[in-house]
C-alpha cells in the first residue's frame, strides 16, 4: 500500500458511515484536505510521504467511526445524568433475574451431580441469556424518557414533594386493607379461591391440592403470621386517618415486615403448607419471592434514604 | 495519577468551548479547511484537523456558514464563510466571552484571603 491507498481507505471508512446525501461531498473535500496535510507532514520532514507517515497522520485524525459522529450532530440515546441509574437498574435487574431464576431451578429435585450440572446448563440458557430482555427495555425506557424530556422540556420540571406523602393517596391505601382482608380471607382456606370461580364445581385434586396439612394448621407459625398481616390493617387505617407516614409508623411498617419475613420464613422451612407437592412448593416457592421482593424494597428504601450530616473526612492537600 | 492527566482533561474541556468561537472568528472572509488550521495556528489556537474539519460542516448544517466549491486555479477546495445568521452568532459569542473573561480576569487577580 502506498500512502495514497492509505488515505482512500481512511476516506472510505468515514464517508460509508455519513449519510447518504453528503457521503461523496465529504469525502472528496476530505480527499483535498488529507493529501494536503500529508504534503506538510512530508515537506516539514524532508522526505517524501509514505504508507507509514499517512497511516501516522489518520491515527492521529481520529478513528472512523468517531470522525464520522463528528460530522453529525451528537445523538444521545440514554441522557449522561441518567448513566448511573441506568447501569444500577441493569445489574440489579440482572441480579433479581439471575438469582430468582437459579432459586427456581435449584427448587426443582435433584437426583445427582449431573442433575445440578442440567439444571445450571438451563439456568444459562432460559434465564442469563433470556434476561437480555431487561437491559434492552431499559435502553428503550431510558430513550424515550430521554427524548420526552428534550422534546417537552416542561413537563420535566421538577417538583418538590413531601417526604411522609402516602403514594397513590388515601384511595391506594384504602384498596390496600382490602387487599389484605381478601388475602386473609382466602389464607384461612384457599379452597375458596376454587368457590369463588367455579362455584363449587372444581375437580376434587383441585380441592386437594388447595388444602392445609393438619400440621400446618396446628404449627404456631401460621397463626402468627396471620396475625402479623391483620395487624397492617389498623396501622393503614391510621396512616389513612393521619393523611401521612409519620416517623413512628415508618418503624413500625418496617418492622412489621420485617418480623412477617421471618415468620414466612419459619413457615416455609417447617415443613409441607399444603397437601399435595406439587401446589406445597409453589406455595413455598411464591413465600420465597414474597420475602426477597419485601427485603429488597427495604434494601433499597435504606439505600436510597438521605440524613444530612457532616462527613467526618476531610481533605488535607 | 500525577497532576498531568487532571490537567489535560480541563485544559481540554476549556478549549472545546472556545473552539466555536475561534473557528467563527477567522471565517469573516472565505477560507478553505487547511487554510484555516494554519490561521488558527498562527494566533496561537491549533484545532486538530479531527474536530476542524466536521465542525465546519456542522456550523454550515446549522446555518452558520455558507460555502462553495473552488475548482479553478490549483487543487479543489471548499471555502466557508460566516453568513449574516453566523455573524450574529459570532457577535454574541464574542459579547459573552468578553464578559466571562472580564469577570475571570477579576476572580484570578483577587488577593487570596
Amino acid at each position: 500500500m502506498n500512502a495514497n491507498d492509505v488515505l482512500e481507505s481512511y476516506i472510505t471508512d468515514v464517508a460509508v458511515r455519513l449519510p447518504h446525501k453528503q457521503r461523496d461531498d465529504v469525502a472528496f473535500e476530505l480527499r483535498e484536505l488529507l493529501t494536503e496535510e500529508l504534503q506538510a507532514r512530508a515537506a516539514a520532514d524532508g522526505r517524501d510521504a509514505d504508507a507509514a507517515m499517512a497511516t501516522e497522520l489518520l491515527r492521529a485524525f481520529g478513528r472512523p467511526e468517531a470522525v464520522a459522529a463528528r460530522y453529525r450532530p451528537a445523538l444521545t440515546i440514554i441522557d449522561p445524568a441518567d448513566g448511573s441509574r441506568f447501569l444500577r437498574a441493569t445489574v440489579i435487574g440482572l441480579a433479581v433475574i439471575w438469582s430468582t431464576g437459579l432459586l427456581t431451578r435449584l427448587w426443582q429435585p435433584i437426583q445427582s451431580g449431573q442433575g445440578v450440572l442440567q439444571a445450571l446448563g438451563q439456568w444459562w440458557v432460559h434465564t442469563v441469556v433470556a434476561s437480555l430482555w431487561w437491559p434492552g427495555m431499559l435502553v428503550v425506557g431510558f430513550g424515550l424518557d430521554a427524548w420526552t424530556r428534550r422534546r417537552w422540556p416542561l413537563t420535566s420540571k421538577w417538583e418538590p414533594r413531601a417526604g411522609d406523602r402516602i403514594q397513590g393517596g388515601r384511595a391506594a391505601m384504602a384498596l390496600s386493607i382490602v387487599g389484605i382482608l381478601c388475602g386473609v380471607f382466602v389464607l384461612l382456606e384457599p379452597s375458596r379461591v376454587l368457590d369463588v370461580f367455579f362455584g363449587g364445581r372444581a375437580a376434587p385434586a383441585a380441592y386437594e391440592a388447595l388444602t392445609y396439612t393438619d400440621e400446618f394448621r396446628q404449627r404456631p407459625a401460621t397463626w402468627l403470621l396471620l396475625g402479623l398481616l391483620l395487624l397492617n390493617v389498623p396501622m393503614q387505617f391510621a396512616v389513612i386517618l393521619s393523611g401521612r407516614w409519620s416517623a413512628g409508623m415508618r418503624r413500625m411498617e418496617v418492622g412489621l415486615s420485617l418480623a412477617t419475613c421471618a415468620v414466612m420464613t419459619w413457615t416455609v422451612l417447617g415443613g409441607p403448607i399444603l397437601r399435595t407437592d406439587a401446589s406445597d412448593q409453589t406455595a413455598r416457592f411464591l413465600m420465597v419471592l414474597i420475602i426477597v421482593f419485601v427485603l429488597l424494597h427495604f434494601g433499597i428504601r435504606l439505600f436510597r434514604s438521605v440524613r444530612p450530616a457532616p462527613s467526618l473526612h476531610g481533605t488535607h492537600g | 495519577m500525577g497532576q498531568a492527566e487532571p490537567f489535560h482533561k480541563l485544559e481540554l474541556e476549556l478549549r472545546r468551548g472556545v473552539v466555536v468561537l475561534a473557528t467563527l472568528s477567522q471565517l469573516r472572509g472565505p477560507r478553505y479547511g487547511y487554510e484555516l488550521r494554519q490561521a488558527l495556528a498562527e494566533k496561537g489556537m491549533p484545532i486538530e484537523e479531527g474536530t476542524l474539519y466536521p465542525l465546519l460542516r456542522r456550523l454550515e448544517t446549522q446555518g452558520f456558514l455558507r460555502s462553495e466549491w473552488r475548482l479553478e486555479d490549483g487543487p479543489p477546495r471548499r471555502y466557508y464563510a460566516l453568513n449574516a445568521d453566523g455573524r450574529k452568532l459570532l457577535q454574541n459569542l464574542t459579547d459573552a466571552w468578553q464578559g466571562m473573561n472580564d469577570a475571570m480576569d477579576r476572580l484570578l487577580k483577587e488577593d487570596p484571603q
